[in-house]
């Protein structure tokens, strides 16, 4: 299958590859999988005053995979919680120029920001969602 | 007309390997599109269907984990479909972040040398194995959710296995 330059561009050099500190209270942990294909993708952001001042991601997938969640934490970085969390796969596809087959990666890099932005909440007694 | 019906077997995951050979390879004689009039266009395009259909009923059947797979989709769940409902159940976060950790593994064994990555890709697929064996014995048991979740195991690990086996 043919890769956009956009994917095998953060393919070869994706963004914001590591780890933060899951026990910390500012930061949120996404870990999110995808059965069909085995692939997984864990998504960090570090939170400070409802605004993400840091993202890191580990993803273990195909190059889709691999450039969906190193575009998301670039995206996220300086976003508030609330405009991360309405990031849509959609806007992953189509910025990547994912082709069908490949949607499900953005679907898994939407996911991975979703839950990391639940576990911030529910961490700092948000559990309902609600900014502060 | 399911895979097992096409090959004359019982519609369960312990089968005959010889018998299913057997069956097969004259199932697939038997349908050989060389065998009809080669002026018959839809007689000829109806046996290349079905001589398809015979090799990818064999392909599935004759590999134990395809097998299980199929019995478990005849069942309600097809695994290549992330539909939480009708699909591959979705894992619990901790099985996902011990199949990170696992990843992890992988890349350290990999810079500690191969014997490291050979103890590594044993363990997975004991585990692998192991997950297959629960899932027959829930296919057994008419558990197709539980069989489900073993098989979405199994998947994972043998993605890890492809992994270990890629650069190593």
């Amino acid at each position: 299958m043919a890769y956009s330059e956009k994917v095998i561009e953060h393919y070869d050099n994706p963004r914001n590859v590591g780890s933060l500190n899951k026990g910390d209270d500012d930061v949120g942990t996404g870990i999110v999988g995808a059965p069909a294909c085995g692939d997984v993708m864990k998504l960090q952001i570090k939170v400070e005053d409802g605004v993400i001042k840091d993202a890191k991601f580990k993803t273990y997938g195909c190059g889709s995979a691999i450039a969906s969640s190193s575009l998301v934490t670039e995206w996220v970085k300086g976003m508030s919680i609330e405009e991360a969390g309405s990031i849509k796969n959609s806007q992953i596809a189509e910025e990547l120029a994912l082709p069908p087959v490949k949607i499900h990666c953005s679907v898994l890099a939407e996911d991975a920001i979703k839950a990391a932005i639940k576990d911030y909440q529910e961490k700092n007694g948000q559990a309902d969602g609600q900014a502060q | 007309m399911d895979h097992f019906e096409r090959l004359g077997q019982p519609r369960q995951h312990a089968l005959d390997r010889d018998a299913l050979e057997t069956e097969y390879l004259a199932r697939a004689a038997k349908a050989h599109p060389d065998k009809v009039d080669q002026d018959d266009a839809s007689a000829k395009r109806a046996a290349m269907e079905t001589s398809a259909a015979i090799n990818e009923a064999y392909r599935t059947l004759r590999d134990p984990a395809k097998r299980a797979e199929y019995l478990v989709k005849l069942g309600g769940r097809d695994l290549d479909s992330s539909d939480p409902d009708v699909g591959a159940p979705k894992m619990p976060q901790a099985f996902l972040m011990e199949m990170i950790e696992h990843r992890e593994r992988v890349v350290d064994a990999r810079s500690a040398g191969a014997d490291a990555l050979d103890d590594l890709r044993e363990d997975v697929d004991g585990q692998q194995g192991d997950a297959l064996a629960e899932a027959v014995l829930a296919i057994a048991k008419g558990d197709t959710e539980a069989a489900s979740r073993h098989l979405v195991v199994r998947r994972y690990l043998q993605r890890l296995l492809d992994e270990i086996d890629d650069e190593g």
